[in-house]
């Protein structure tokens, strides 16, 4: 066999099957792909790429030592970058730097320069390393520094792109402040800097002079060492002048680059001259003392003692750099500091909420008359602020209250429900900041003031004083209404104190009118009287004819809710004296006191005041629990919601996990709901608090108008409530105690059960009127499919989002409530529940939207200081039934 | 000018442009990361300006340094071939913004790092971010086609002459990259004049009418409301009379955010504006003949599919759902990348030569349908809106809560998505239980929300919807070969 076996052709194995590309076909980088997600690839993936867990801040510095690098991250937790290559990326952002200006000695100039350099503001990005950046680039000064300046910059980085060129505008607005702090704490440190090496030189020039004149006189005018001397002495003098003329340009900072800077004002407070350079000296420094010229002794912070120096300062690489917070005065680099902490904050998360967000606020901010119905926070976030300032919150031109004052022009608002009795509690407790029944009281404390409820008439005085501007003509009044319906229920809200008023007028047209007779007062009951009820362009003439038969029901009106918010802490005598709570007999001359008891106080008094007051209240209430003890260790649980604080979303989104909880394992929960929504208090009845404040924490999201600290909602209640609590609570949880307080407890509550719904959490029943409808049945379906308690929340918001849409609908609609021409008032009813019908309410579904219309036109006709107080009730006398599961 | 060579420092080839209306843009810049020398420039473009104007004008030294700034640093650069980076300048010490688009290609046999670039000065800022996606996706498409240009030179002169560098006619990126750039400059140009206010008065609108049907008949605003909404909120409205069309432009702005009224446009009263991809509602009038040529190309690469409304004839036109637009979007790219990659030189490509080039593509040029799903939410807002008192700001107010009620249905369902399927780690398959559990039955309503999603989470509908789709594209490629 003829061959050389050990020659045999070599091949690699890639090369063996590979295929040679068809050079007509586009190659793929050249292309773009045909799916816009590949096969892995989904809307949530798009940044998954990228080596950090989320955004960050980082601060980076072009040292002229070693270049770009790293100094800190914000948050500082290494966990966040990951495996981030950060000083990669620092020398990638930096490298971009924008080095226009000219600092150092100008052509033609033998002095140095500073030049103000204006930031820069760059985005960039990797795609490969699946980062970008918004880069802020800065000059700080450092006297040591070559050229004098230190190029810095903060570079927020994401992994999504979009995110930084959508809030573009936001985050340049935020790292510019932040900058201006930064620099401007440099430009202090800087001009102390300066003012230092300043003394040295004078100091070494008075050495130097010394030892020059040593010379000359030892050895003569011209001898080498005499000449030397004198050389130095000449350099000094010239490095003296070149840092005066240092100082004076970095005091001589332009004003109007600082005009808008907050962090700036610590800087231009307490101007002082600037040594020996005949200016103006802003910075407001310990060295100012030691100004020649100034000769302020009065600064107690250490005086500087001058040491001798070189005449030509030393700029070499073995030297220590300045770090970032030595080049800053402390307190502005603090601030800056925080400053970014809080950007970092404030940008984080996905864009698509963080937008969304911001879409909320814009158009929450178009619906200042209705938010008080469910959106509780709105109005605190940065997104709105920044809406605001970018004046894009347009001012709603609604109706105004009819004085035009913006104050309270009548009490009344009622309901039109055309069977309901309307009870009027007006109580002087609105001017009070401490309610009869402050939350989560205790059983013994609370045991007189329910005594004297349990016996309360209106014949007794105390009873009278506590229904307030009732008097005892329209007590006649109401009573004799009450006579013509005649039945056992009417009789026994007599016995307990409530009015009755048949009235079906309506405070459906409490926006649109007022009385002409009495400015500010009541109109409903004036006769035949006319109402203005827009401006001049838009006036309305209503007659109210229909108000007749209430003669005599005449209101008193109101005081100005800003005089009562300014009286009611101090001046005002607490309710709960009143309801005879000794406990509550305290001093008030020191003021706020009532209300620094519990937490419970907290949700209790804000019905009446502003909610800065209610709030400087809340903080207060905080250091002296020790002043008075009312609570048991069950009141001390901290309640889920508000309890003091302002409702948070994030407080609402995990009480959405509640209610989908409830709303799958109660089939009632519809009832419920319907309860809430409707106007009707639920009474969430337990041994257990924790169970009970639960369920209150789930069903919370429903209650119309909840307030700011959900002042609405009573978690936690050790004592029979009373009547008077209905009216500012709309859910309450309440304790189920084996006691003779107990028994009590039970009986107040079987007396109010036709006016409320009781959830009983131990036997899983529900006694509430009965819902048919569909509507609620979107809110609350038990088959829902719906994952996680803040998507269902999202889904609750959605709902009430439309049924406050059709309630302000139906509140604005002009033709609904005035009277057409001869049409009586049963027309107008008729129409407005065709009108409902209409809109796809039922009979039952009617009633939210009525409830809610009634919180609306109370709203707007007493203004946001009057929230909560509803001066009347409404109760629907329907057939409660018993719901079991 | 030769293509291949550019003249050595200090001239810069100027293309010097002649516009119709004020052109916020300062200059346009062409630069590379030459191996040897660093950034360079090759092209400058900027806008014929009046003596009047004369202050706005950037020297060409200050251009040029502006233009090689932009590459700094980009010797760093690793990105994929083929990837476009874009870099975003806010330079307060010149006052100026740049826009750069950072991209490889081959330039004198090298493979070059250049950059296309865009310079306006700084005080256009909030005018030019809303238009920042639009100038980036246009500006990106033609790099894409100047990049198989660059190549085609370069693989030309490598074939046909041994490495001698002889560039062949007809592949030059500079005309590639001009016809764009004054697009963009036109686009600019007429933003400035013509863009919607962010602020619309709702008295300018239909809204306002003292009932419906006054200016239009009332199905119609219903439709077109509702195609609106379903195309993301982008649209044209087309007609004869400008009053007509601009109120109708401005009324759908209502339905839009502050950011994205600013990125759409009134039509001009002497109908010289042409169709502009990218914007999300636009006025265009009819020729003198009542006829209006539809720009197939340039609708087609609309990052949203479009609504067409004619208010001559009141009809309502819609694009396919955005999973179907993207994927068309895509085919048709691709196609036309193609067919440029094979053409001999760049003016023959055509979009009849792209059809006979590109057998397995067949676009689709009846991309215009009716308006198939009927919505509930729309059209009770039209109902009731005009229930409240015009004049006042009632209405306003009231739109309010119908935008408010969109927007939070979209992130609603998003979130649903996002817990069914974690984060899109598993197919979505429960669109049934969706639509019962978010009360979006209506396929009308689930089309609205859905567009309202696809803008805050984009590719949402390819993810939702695109699977059953692509293979019942699949299987009809696959009956048609037979």
């Amino acid at each position: 066999m003829i061959g050389s076996p050990d020659v045999v052709a070599l091949t690699k194995e890639d090369d063996f099957g590979e295929v040679y590309p068809d050079p007509s076909v586009l190659p793929e980088d050249f292309s773009v792909p045909l799916f816009a997600h590949a096969a892995n690839a989904n809307p949530w993936t798009k940044t998954s790429y990228a080596k950090f867990s989320k955004d960050f801040i980082l601060i980076s510095e072009f040292s002229e030592q070693v270049g770009p690098q790293p100094l800190l991250t914000i948050p500082e937790d290494p966990k966040v970058c990951g495996t981030f290559d950060l000083n990669y990326f620092s020398l990638r952002i930096m490298s971009v730097d924008y080095q226009a200006s000219f600092v150092g000695h100008p052509p033609g100039s033998s002095y140095p320069k500073l030049n103000f350099v204006e930031d820069s503001k760059v985005v960039l990005g990797d795609s490969k390393e699946g980062a970008f950046a918004y880069v802020h680039h800065l000059t700080l000064y450092d006297l040591e520094a070559r050229g004098f300046v230190r190029p810095f910059c903060m570079a927020y980085i994401s992994a999504d792109e979009r995110k930084i060129m959508q809030q573009f505008q936001e985050l340049s607005s935020k790292f510019s402040r932040a900058s201006e702090c930064l620099k401007s704490g440099n430009r202090k440190a800087f001009a102390n800097e300066l003012q230092k090496k300043l003394k040295d030189l004078e100091y070494t020039r008075s050495v130097v002079h010394k030892e020059t004149e040593l010379q000359k006189m030892n050895n003569g005018c011209y001898s080498t060492q005499a000449i030397e001397k004198a050389n130095e002495l000449a350099n000094v003098e010239k490095s003296i002048y070149e840092h005066k003329d240092l100082l004076r340009q970095i005091t001589s900072y332009p004003n109007r680059k600082r005009q808008d800077v907050e962090c700036l004002q610590p800087e231009s407070e307490a101007p002082a001259k600037a040594t020996g350079s005949d200016v103006a000296f802003p910075f407001n420094h310990s060295d100012a003392e030691h100004n020649p010229a100034d000769g302020d002794v009065s600064d107690p912070r250490p005086s500087y003692t001058p040491q001798l120096i070189k005449a030509k300062s030393a700029k070499c690489f073995d030297k220590r750099l300045k770090t970032l917070e030595e080049l800053c005065e402390l307190a502005s680099f603090h601030q800056t500091m925080d400053q970014l902490k809080s950007i970092e904050k404030s940008f984080r998360g996905d864009l698509c909420y963080i937008y969304t967000s911001q879409i909320d606020q814009i158009l929450l901010g178009k619906q200042k008359i209705t938010n008080f119905l469910f959106e509780s926070d709105w109005g605190n976030g940065e997104p709105a602020k920044h809406f605001e300032v970018a004046g894009l919150i347009p001012h709603l031109d609604l109706p105004q209250a009819p004085d035009g004052s913006g104050e309270p022009t009548s009490l009344e608002t009622c309901t039109s429900f055309g069977d309901s009795v309307h009870i009027k509690l007006e109580l002087e407790s609105v001017d009070g900041p401490a309610e009869s029944s402050p939350s989560d009281l205790t059983q013994e404390t609370s045991e007189d003031a329910a005594d004297i409820e349990t016996k309360g008439s209106f014949s007794s005085d105390k009873s009278i004083e506590t229904l307030g501007a009732v008097s005892p003509s329209n007590l006649h009044s109401h009573l004799d209404v009450m006579g013509r319906r005649g039945t056992s229920d009417e009789c026994s809200g007599t016995e307990n104190g409530i009015f009755f008023d048949r009235s079906t007028v309506s405070s459906a047209n409490a926006p649109y009118e007022k009385s002409s007779a009495q400015p500010g007062a009541f109109s409903l009951l004036d006769n035949d009287s006319t109402v203005d009820v827009y401006h001049t362009e838009t006036l309305v003439k209503v007659d109210t004819a229909c108000c007749m038969g209430q003669e005599g029901f005449i209101f008193e009106e109101p005081e100005p809710v800003h005089q009562r918010c300014g009286e009611t802490v101090v001046k005002q005598e607490p309710l709960s004296l009143l309801y005879g709570d000794l406990a509550l007999q305290v001093d008030f001359a020191g003021g706020e006191a009532a209300h620094e008891h519990s937490p419970s106080a907290v949700l209790s008094f804000p019905n009446t005041l502003s909610e800065d007051v209610a709030r400087m209240n809340v903080e207060e209430s905080s250091d002296t629990t020790s002043y008075m003890s009312i609570s048991t260790s069950s009141d001390r649980a901290p309640s889920p919601l508000g309890h003091g604080n302002p409702v948070t979303v994030k407080q609402k989104k995990k009480a959405g996990q509640s209610a989908l909880k409830f709303i799958r394992q109660y089939p009632f929960a519809q009832q419920a709901i319907f309860c809430l929504l409707s106007g009707r208090t639920l009474v969430v009845l337990g041994v257990d608090e924790g169970t009970v404040r639960k369920l209150v924490n789930a069903l919370s999201i429903f209650v119309p108008n909840l307030g700011r600290y959900a002042e609405q909602v009573q978690p936690w209640l050790c004592c029979p409530f009373q009547l008077t609590d209905l009216q500012r609570w709309k859910l309450i949880g309440l304790q189920r105690i084996a006691s003779p307080t107990g028994s009590s407890m039970l009986y107040s509550l079987s007396r109010y059960s036709r006016y409320i719904g009781i959830l009983d959490a131990d036997n899983k029943t529900l006694r509430c009127p009965t819902y048919k409808g569909t509507l609620i049945g979107h809110i609350a379906d038990h088959r829902t499919q719906i994952k996680r308690g803040s998507t269902y929340y999202h889904h609750v918001q959605n709902m009430l989002t439309q049924l406050t849409a059709k309630a302000f609908l139906y509140t604005f609609c002009h033709h609904l409530h005035l009277p057409l021409g001869l049409e009586d008032e049963d027309a107008v009813v008729q129409r407005r529940t065709t009108f409902l019908y209409h809109l796809g309410f039922s009979e039952e579904e009617s009633k939210i939207v009525h409830y809610l219309s009634g919180l609306i036109k109370q709203r707007y006709v007493q203004g946001p200081c009057q929230r909560g107080i509803q001066p009347v009730f409404a109760f629907n006398y329907t057939t409660s039934c018993l719901y079991k599961i | 000018m030769s293509a291949g060579c550019p003249p050595q420092s200090p001239a810069v080839p100027k293309t010097t442009m002649s516009m119709t209306g004020t052109c916020p843009l300062l200059a346009a810049t062409f630069a590379y990361w030459d191996n040897i020398l660093g950034p360079r420039v090759r092209h400058i473009w900027a806008p014929r300006r009046h003596a009047a104007e004369s202050l706005l004008l950037l020297s060409d030294g200050e251009v040029t340094f502006l233009a090689n700034h932009t590459l700094n640093g980009e010797i760093l650069r690793s990105a994929e071939s083929g990837a476009v980076d874009v870099k975003f300048f806010v330079l307060a010490e010149k006052g100026v913004i740049i826009v750069s688009l950072i991209f490889d290609g081959e330039l004198k046999g090298d493979k070059n790092t250049c950059a296309l670039s865009i310079i306006l000065p700084q005080e256009e800022l909030s005018f030019y971010l809303p238009l920042h996606a639009v100038c980036v996706e246009r500006l990106k498409h033609i790099i894409r086609k100047g990049r198989i240009c660059m190549q085609k030179v370069h693989l030309h002169a490598g074939h046909s002459s041994g490495g001698i560098s002889v560039f062949p006619k007809g592949f030059d990126i500079i005309p590639v990259l001009t016809s764009e750039i004054l697009a963009i400059m036109n686009l600019l140009s007429s933003m400035k004049t013509h863009s919607v206010p962010e602020d619309v008065d709702i008295k300018d609108t239909v809204l306002n009418d003292d009932d419906i049907g006054d200016s239009c008949h009332e199905d119609f605003l219903h439709k077109a409301i509702s195609s609106h909404l379903q195309t993301c909120g982008c649209s044209m409205v087309v007609g004869s009379n400008p009053d007509k069309v601009n109120k109708i432009v401005l009324t759908l702005c209502l339905f839009l955010t502050p950011d994205e009224r600013k990125c759409s446009r009134l039509c001009h009263a002497d109908g010289s504006f042409k169709y502009d991809t990218g914007l999300f509602v636009q006025g265009l009038l009819k020729d003198s003949t009542g006829s209006f040529v539809l720009p197939y190309r340039q609708v087609l690469y609309s990052p949203f599919p479009t609504t067409h409304i004619d208010v001559d004839i009141n009809t309502v036109k819609q694009m396919p759902p955005c999973h179907e637009h993207m994927y068309h979007q895509r085919c048709y790219e691709r196609a036309e990348l193609g067919t440029l990659w094979k053409a001999s030189s760049e003016e023959h490509v055509t979009p009849d030569s792209l059809m006979q080039a590109n057998d397995s593509f067949t676009p689709d040029l009846n991309i215009f349908q009716d308006v198939m799903h009927k919505d509930t939410l729309v059209k009770s807002f039209i109902d009731e809106v005009f229930l409240l008192k015009p004049g006042l700001s009632l209405r306003s107010v009231y739109l309010s809560h119908f935008l408010l009620l969109l927007h939070r249905k979209s992130v609603t369902l998003l979130r649903y998505i996002e817990d069914e399927t974690q984060k899109g780690k598993k197919p979505f398959r429960s669109l049934k239980n969706l639509k019962t559990d978010l009360d979006l039955t209506v396929e009308g309503d689930l089309n609205i929300v859905m567009a309202m999603a696809e803008k805050l989470r984009a590719g949402l509908h390819s993810f939702v919807f695109g699977r059953p789709f692509y293979t019942s594209v699949q299987e009809r490629d696959l009956l048609m070969n037979f």
